[in-house]
């Protein structure tokens, strides 16, 4: 049974009169835990696919469930707490909110759910601790590097414990190091947690990180691969080595 | 509550992320709201000079008259004086001196020369505590002393006009109460300068007994003038007063009833105070509305990611709104500080245009100095006026923020 269900989905922007068809018919079905890497040439339609995964978009035509919920039923209010609750967001940059610190910035999702205080910031002190911030937790992001703002960002899309994290080519912004390092963070997390990723890359070595590679062109699916275990090499993350 | 929270959290620290803009927009909303106070505390003080001046030049705070009076403005409404209503008004503290006046029109000839004159005649001692006339003797001449009898103090224009002066003798021609001539032969103990212009050249003072014998008015007056403490105080005693006459028979007026072209000055420069108040929290306003468009605008990608992960627009909207309370808030504080510094300035050194003094009475206006007063009132309002308005013009970028679709926001960069 799938997480996520994709039904004939279509897509089209209209733009100056143009009719833009990002996706032009897509079937997927998506597991519990699945680490999946959605890949293609540059406007292949993975952002959009993202973004309607994620009730940021609503498809022109077809259908998009997330455990058992059909998105297209849902107002904008309960599509805002779907993403408040079960669904986290990863972006390629500048995710942060510039004014909070670290901490805050992974305290925040806690506090738009209405969690108490003691409790948000003992979570959320044991999320940067998980992806290797912990002294970091009181700068502002412009005092973090690339690599440690997107640690951040996948420390909040992952405190609220959500079902799914969609993360739109979280290493573009990093150089090889940072951005495999962030991969096996996120790989790490989705073990332990089994917690469902979704990202989206040009980058062959996040595709070479993913378990199931789903590739698109023109707004298709092109191919999809599931890769056996065995071909997954995996590498401890340098934070988690520090921390034992 | 958590909401509430995060608003007030993020919104202060984003009035401080662009300090220059923040400080641009305090100063603008500093300024014009200190400009608005220090603008209204001149219209107050200068208007409250003004009735002041006039006041206490001649006319009083309020005047009592045989009914009919003031229309007609004859020697034929006089009343006889209630002294137990004189007596109570004595005693009363919010009064500081009342004058029993005979008011009639003559001819004043010295030699050849004659000139209409506005007879006015006062208990000398009596008229200090209601009138300043006695203040303004120029030297060389003199007040009425109480026994004076056929001495009389006159305008300076009128003096001039006659060629008279100190010491001279002039004829009054008139008409007595009881239709009789009246005419009398008078010598001028003073010559004043009121600035007044209308005094200055027709009005004459001549001591209360003579005038009551001269136009035989056997113990009749045409009006008593009162000065007040306050001007504050001029409904109360008024209602006093009506209180204890017949209003069939007696007018009890008030200052504005009795100058209504001074109130028609001030409602008017009220008007064109408030016009340029209105354009002033205008420009506050749009320098308010200015910095939150821009910083809203700056900041779309960042609305964007708060709406992808969850906050409600209603929650975008609370952030930029309390954002600029905090700006306008700071503002009108510091406005309001430097509104009332700078009017108490001017309250403790007032303008004065005494060296414009002949200018200035050309065009009837005898006040030549100018203090502020910001009154809590001023205060009060202009800050709330300030606050309302702010928030009201943030509420256009609060909700194009709040309506930012986040996959178009994301996008920008
Ligand atoms: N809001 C929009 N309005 C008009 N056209 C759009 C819009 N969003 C996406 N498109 C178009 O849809 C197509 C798919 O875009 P999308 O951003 O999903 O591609 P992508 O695979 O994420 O590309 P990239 O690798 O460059 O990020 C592109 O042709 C793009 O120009
Ligand atoms: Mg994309």
């Amino acid at each position: 049974m799938g997480l996520i269900t994709v039904r004939g989905l279509v897509k089209n922007y209209e733009s100056n009169g143009i009719t833009v068809r990002a996706i032009r018919g897509i079937d997927l079905a998506i597991g519990r835990g699945e680490f999946s890497a959605i890949a293609g040439p540059s406007g292949s339609g993975k952002t959009t696919l993202l973004n309607i995964i994620g009730g940021l978009d609503r498809p022109t035509e077809g259908r998009v469930s997330v455990s058992g919920t059909d998105l297209g039923t849902l107002s904008p209010r309960e599509l805002s707490e779907l993403r408040l609750r079960r669904i986290g967001f990863i972006f390629q940059a500048y995710n942060l909110i510039p004014v909070l610190t670290a901490l805050e910035n992974v305290e925040y999702v806690l506090l738009l759910q209405g969690v108490d205080r003691e409790e948000r910031t003992r979570r959320s002190m044991a999320i940067l601790r998980e992806v290797g911030l912990e002294a970091e937790a009181h700068r502002v992001p412009g005092k973090l590097s690339g690599g440690q703002q997107q640690r951040v960002a996948v420390g909040r899309a992952i405190v609220s414990e959500p079902d799914i994290i969609l993360a739109d080519e979280p290493t573009a912004n990093l150089d090889q190091k940072t951005g495999a390092a962030l991969l096996d963070l996120m790989h790490e997390l989705n073990h332990r947690r089994k917690t469902t990723f979704i990202f989206s890359t040009h980058d062959s070595m996040v595709m070479e990180r993913a378990e199931r590679l789903i590739y698109l062109v023109d707004g298709s699916v092109d191919s999809d691969r599931t890769r056996g275990a065995a071909h997954f090499t995996r590498k401890k993350p340098a934070a988690a080595k520090k921390r034992k | 509550m958590a909401n509430a929270r995060i608003a007030i959290r993020l919104a202060w620290r984003n009035v401080w992320r662009n300090t220059r803009r923040t400080v641009l927009t305090l100063l603008t909303i500093l300024v014009g709201s200190a400009m608005i106070i220090l603008m209204n505390a001149f219209a107050k003080g200068g208007h409250d000079q003004m009735i002041e001046d006039a006041v206490a030049s001649n006319t009083g705070h309020i005047q009592v008259h045989e009914k009919g009076y003031w229309e007609n403005r004859t020697i034929d409404y006089a009343l006889k004086p209630d002294g137990a209503l004189l007596d109570s008004l004595g005693k009363d503290a919010r009064v500081r001196g009342a004058s029993m006046r005979i008011h009639a029109d003559g001819l004043l000839s010295f030699g050849n020369t004659t000139a209409g004159a506005m007879i006015q005649g006062v208990d000398p001692e009596a008229e200090k505590s209601v009138s300043t006339l006695h203040s303004s003797v120029l030297p060389g001449g003199r007040y009425l002393s109480p026994d004076d009898r056929k001495s009389i103090v006159m305008g300076e224009t009128l003096a001039k006009n006659l060629g008279a002066r100190t010491g001279s003798v002039v004829a009054l021609i008139s008409q007595g109460f009881d239709g009789s001539i009246a005419a009398e032969k008078l010598t001028v103990a003073g010559i004043f300068r009121s600035g007044n212009p209308e005094y200055d050249m027709a009005l004459v003072l001549m001591p209360l007994a003579q005038a009551d014998e001269t136009f035989t008015m056997v113990g009749y007056v045409h009006s008593i003038t009162l000065r007040l403490a306050s001007p504050s105080d001029t409904a109360a005693v008024k209602a006093l007063i009506a209180q204890k006459t017949d209003p069939r028979g007696i007018e009890v007026m008030g200052w504005d009833e009795l100058m209504p072209e001074l109130v028609q000055f001030i409602v008017m420069d009220d008007v064109s105070c408030y016009i340029f108040d209105f354009i002033l929290f205008m420009v506050v306003a749009f320098g308010i509305l200015n910095t939150i468009q821009m910083s809203v605008f700056e900041r779309t990608r960042e609305f964007g990611v708060m709406l992808s992960i969850g906050t409600t627009p209603g929650q975008v909207v609370a952030m930029v709104l309390v954002e600029s309370f905090f700006i306008a808030l700071l503002g009108i504080a510091l406005g309001c500080a430097a509104g009332w510094g700078l009017s108490y300035y001017f309250q403790v050194n007032p303008i004065d245009y005494s060296d414009y003094a002949k200018e200035m009475a050309v065009w009837g206006v005898t006040t030549v100095t100018y203090p502020a007063d910001a009154t809590a009132l001023n205060l009060s309002m202009t800050a709330l006026i300030t606050l309302a308005l702010a928030m009201m013009f943030s509420v256009f970028p609060a909700r194009r923020a709040s309506r930012l679709e986040p996959v178009q926001a994301i996008r920008q960069l």
